[in-house]
């Protein structure tokens, strides 16, 4: 099991409009910074889409500057929803 | 099956990690899930500890989470100064490199019929087994070493055997592979992978500014107002920098980015001004820059009459090939970098031929763009901080270009103080601290001492407690000499630790392999995977990586920083620095020493050089107690202590502190913090004098030498004291052309480098399956113009051949690179589409550093 968290920085004054598409990704959640253009994103593996999958899918999405990773858990205790 | 443990358990650790990055982002989190971070406690199971990135340069800390042994969790570390709990995308992948399926844990000799033989298989042996068949072919290589240096003077002796390290080895494993080599076997063939991405650098500040390394630190990032790219594409290979330089952009009014590549790639989208140039003309842009400089009289007369002087180098130098080449017999003065004096209105001749119109010609650059970017420079009131890495470094011309940007920053006085920056970036982790500040490279001893002087090999002579004349004084061979050696049967044994030269070094089909397959040479590789070059040895060891032992790495900002030993290596393995040091018990003082210099030091007759080099005292100094406890009471193991018996790497630090640190050394500016500070910090930049680091080097107010060299310094004055005469030298070197150019039969440049998800040569990246899974194999990246004179579509194979191989692979007109139109990149990760094949080892006759950016090579459909 993949969990990971990171940081997505945005055009100015897009962060509202980006966190839906970002939420759209498989596993993604968006918890907090559309005022900053600073996005807080949980990811984890959804079904076929590891986690790193839809990391690096993370900058290629419009609106998008730079996202970076912040935490990463990959330990095997806590079961895929999906296993 | 999911059960609701699981979920809760999985809600938990979700948590937990957007508590991490909004913390980061300086973001306020919902209380609803603050509260359910609340309801659980820290897991207690989950050993935290801090440890340097595995990955590039930049040095980032991650807190590494162990469970049961196994590395489970990262997150990147919010009291680092560097990455302040940011990570990149390979941080991610940090635990996952330990666990690959094909990790090696037993030595595999290649044997036939029960002995080694150079055509047979590779089997499991034991370690002894592996280590009496090397020490048997070293033993002879040296033996035969000692006959021909019979007679000879230390300044002409040379040696059959090599070590080929690296800027991923730990402080430690440099320094102790330094003493093997340099120390015990006398030889200065000892150099480090460095050698293909860093030695520009070192040639460049060694002449400008006498000493090695950047003046500034990445506190720059958020000084500057202006951010200059030179050949560096920051957004993939230095993620962390690339986030802090973005955050600047985006906050600070009037800030500008000007990127210069010769192809597009992602940087560009941030770029205010983006310049796309053709290779080799970065030389002709710089001199247009100091032109312009001079001809507006934009530049700061009062700082350089004070702190500045003026030299030429010496021209039409060659290309560092073989001396039979057409190229090298051409040459007028190849391979000589002597300087001759010059003044600031030579200077100002030199460059007025570099004319906006006659560079924006040469290079294809609009001239607003040009201008645009002189002009940046060329105001007082802009603090401006130039990147580079490899486009500047992996240059024929590299050392002349490197200046070149010296000489633009110090025209304008912009140097050594916040935000005024000329930058060279690191691609490996300790590329700095260990392959150059520990000076691993084959005309190099510690903390810039060289082995062509007397008086510095009489000082680490003195240190290493070595009788007079042991150090060898003629420089060694360099990475690529060192394959052409190979190949010529006149190097016989080779160690290959922590990189993959198989794969890295240039003109892999006419040097590489047939140096590493000759039957008069035995190859060994250590390496944790079996990769290309362990494919290609005679011997494979088995090793611990990163936190599978105590380590040390020094990043590009002279940040040193240490790390424990967090979890064990599978199966046998052993760290470099084990190996090195359990190797050097197999030869006695005999085998590798003349009778004559033994009788200097009689004490040393009959003792192995295991015990001349480490048990000597120093490094063996400081005991074990079985256990490493940290200031938390974690405990922690240490291989290589538990087998030795004393704490190995305190020892050898310590030693090597008596480079840097001593009260008697001979290049000062170099000092370190004693052993424990590291380990209690997150990193500490040198010099680091009276436990305080230095963040801006060569100025008074930050820089405690200045006024120790310069009395009289004005307050928050210069004085670049690595040289003699406290001045910086703006050295004068024009635009000469690449080595091989674009012509009718090979139409296009070949660009190679590397891509995000994949860390130099795939090694550790390639056995990660998202990340294989993402990237699996290299691709041709070129225009679409390009594309379709050649009837080639987006995704269909082509081959791509120059005047030395030929590989295939996919085309890609659409991806993250964008080649111009006569231009394409392949990177060089990929095991199964070797680039560099294709590559030709012509390299900076200065640096010795191989040009991986250009050669000519054909497109065509398969």
């Amino acid at each position: 099991m993949n969990i990971c968290s990171c940081v997505v920085h945005t055009h100015p004054d897009t962060g509202a409009e980006v966190a839906p598409r970002l939420a759209a990704l498989p596993g993604v959640e968006v918890h907090a910074g559309m005022e900053a253009d600073k996005l807080v994103v949980t990811i984890e593996d959804a079904g076929d889409s590891l986690a790193a999958d839809t990391l690096g899918a993370l900058t290629r999405v419009p609106g998008v500057i730079n996202a970076v990773l912040i935490y990463h858990y990959g330990g095997d205790d806590a079961a895929h929803p999906a296993a | 099956m999911t059960d609701t443990r699981d979920i809760s358990r999985r809600d938990f650790i979700k948590s937990q990690a957007a508590i991490a990055a909004a913390s980061v982002a300086g973001v306020t989190l919902p209380t609803s899930l603050l509260a359910q971070a609340q309801d659980q406690a820290a897991d207690p199971n989950i050993r935290w500890d801090k440890a340097p990135c595995r990955f590039c340069g930049t040095g980032c800390s991650v807190l590494v989470g162990s469970k049961d042994g196994k590395v489970i969790a990262s997150q990147g570390d919010p009291d680092a100064p560097v990455n302040r709990g940011l990570n990149c995308i390979k941080g991610y992948f940090l635990p996952k490199i330990l666990y690959g399926r094909d990790r090696l844990t037993r030595p595999l000799l290649r044997k036939w019929n029960g002995r080694y033989d150079k055509d047979g298989d590779f089997e499991a042996v034991s370690w002894d087994e592996a280590f009496d068949v090397m020490a048997e072919h070293w033993k002879k290589a040296l033996k035969q070493s000692m006959d021909e240096n019979k007679g000879k003077s230390v300044d002409e002796m040379t040696s059959r055997v090599g070590l080929f390290g690296s800027g991923q080895w730990t402080v430690w494993e440099g320094y102790a592979a330094s003493k093997l080599l340099k120390a015990g076997m006398r030889s200065n063939n000892l150099d480090p992978n460095a050698r293909h991405c860093m030695a520009s650098a070192v040639g460049a500040f060694i002449r400008a500014f006498g000493i090695d390394e950047p003046m500034g630190c990445y506190d720059d990032l958020e000084h500057a107002d202006v951010f200059v790219l030179w050949g560096a594409n920051m957004a993939e290979m230095h993620p962390i920098l690339w986030s802090r330089l973005t955050d600047t952009r985006l906050s600070k009014p009037g800030c500008e980015v000007h990127v210069l590549s010769t192809f597009q790639h992602r940087c560009y989208e941030l770029a205010d001004n983006p310049i796309i140039f053709a290779p080799q003309t970065d030389l002709a842009i710089l001199n247009y820059i100091a032109n312009y400089i001079i001809q507006t009289e934009a530049y700061d007369k009062a700082f350089i009459d004070k702190h500045v002087q003026f030299e030429t180098a010496t021209t039409d130098i060659g290309y560092g090939l073989r001396p039979e080449h057409p190229l090298e017999q051409q040459a007028a003065n190849a391979g000589v970098g002597a300087k001759k004096p010059s003044s600031f209105e030579a200077f100002a001749k030199q460059v007025a031929p570099y004319t906006l119109e006659y560079v924006s010609e040469l290079s294809g650059v609009p001239k607003d763009n040009l201008l645009r970017l002189a002009k940046a420079y060329a105001d007082p009131n802009k603090k401006v901080s130039s990147f580079w890495t490899m486009g500047f470094n992996q240059h024929t011309r590299g050392v002349w270009v490197n200046g070149s940007c010296y000489n633009v920053h110090l025209l304008m006085g912009k140097i050594s103080e916040p935000g005024n920056s000329p930058f060279s970036l690191t691609g490996q982790p300790s590329a700095c601290g260990t392959a150059r500040e520990v000076g691993t490279f084959a005309h190099r001893l510690p903390a810039d001492l060289v082995v062509k002087k007397p008086e510095h090999r009489a000082f680490s002579e003195q240190v290493w407690q070595l009788p007079e004349g042991t150090l060898n004084g003629k420089v060694g061979y360099h990475a690529v000499l060192m394959h052409r050696m190979m190949k010529d049967g006149l190097m016989n044994c080779y160690w290959q630790m922590c990189n993959n030269n198989m794969q890295a070094a240039a003109n892999l089909n006419e040097e590489s392999y047939p140096g590493w397959r000759n039957p008069d040479v035995f190859v060994t590789v250590s390496d944790p995977y079996p990769t290309v070059s362990a494919q290609a040895a005679d011997l494979v060891l088995p090793t611990s990586m990163w936190v599978e032992k105590e380590g040390a790495y020094g990043n590009a900002e002279r940040r040193t920083q240490f790390w424990r030993e967090q979890t064990d290596a599978p199966g046998e393995s052993k760290s470099d620095l084990w190996q090195i040091m359990e190797f050097s018990k197999r030869f006695k003082v005999e085998d590798v020493w003349p009778p004559e210099l033994i009788e200097k030091a009689p004490e040393y007759a009959g003792k192995s050089l295991y015990e001349i080099l480490f048990t000597n005292g120093e490094v063996d100094k400081y005991p074990f107690e079985g256990k490493i406890t940290d200031a938390r009471g974690n405990e922690y193991r240490n291989h290589e202590s538990r087998d030795f018996g004393y704490y190995v790497q305190k020892g050898l630090f310590e030693e090597y502190r008596k480079f840097n640190s001593g009260p008697d050394i001979i290049k000062k500016g170099h000092e370190m913090a004693e052993f424990q500070a590291y380990h209690e910090s997150r990193g500490l930049r040198w010099p680091v004098i009276d436990g305080k680091e230095t963040l801006w080097r060569f100025r008074e107010g930050y820089d405690p030498h200045v006024a120790a060299f310069n009395p009289d310094v004005e307050k928050g004055d210069v004085y670049f004291y690595g040289n003699a005469n406290g001045r910086a030298n703006i050295i004068f070197a024009p635009y000469e052309p690449a080595a091989e150019s674009p012509d009718e039969e090979f139409d296009l440049w070949l660009c190679t480098g590397r891509v995000l998800e994949h860390w130099h040569s795939g090694s550790m990246t390639r056995r990660v399956p998202e990340l294989y899974r993402a990237v699996p194999d290299a691709v041709i990246y070129m225009s679409k113009d390009d594309a379709k004179s050649r009837r080639l579509r987006d995704g269909q194979m082509a081959l791509i051949k120059t005047r030395r191989g030929q590989i295939k692979a996919r085309v890609e007109t659409r991806g993250r690179n964008r080649p111009p139109n006569g231009l394409v990149f392949v990177p060089w990760f990929d095991a199964n589409r070797l680039v560099n094949k294709l590559t030709l080892d012509a390299t900076d006759p200065l640096s010795k550093e191989t040009d991986y950016k250009k050669c000519a090579c054909r497109v065509e459909r398969v």
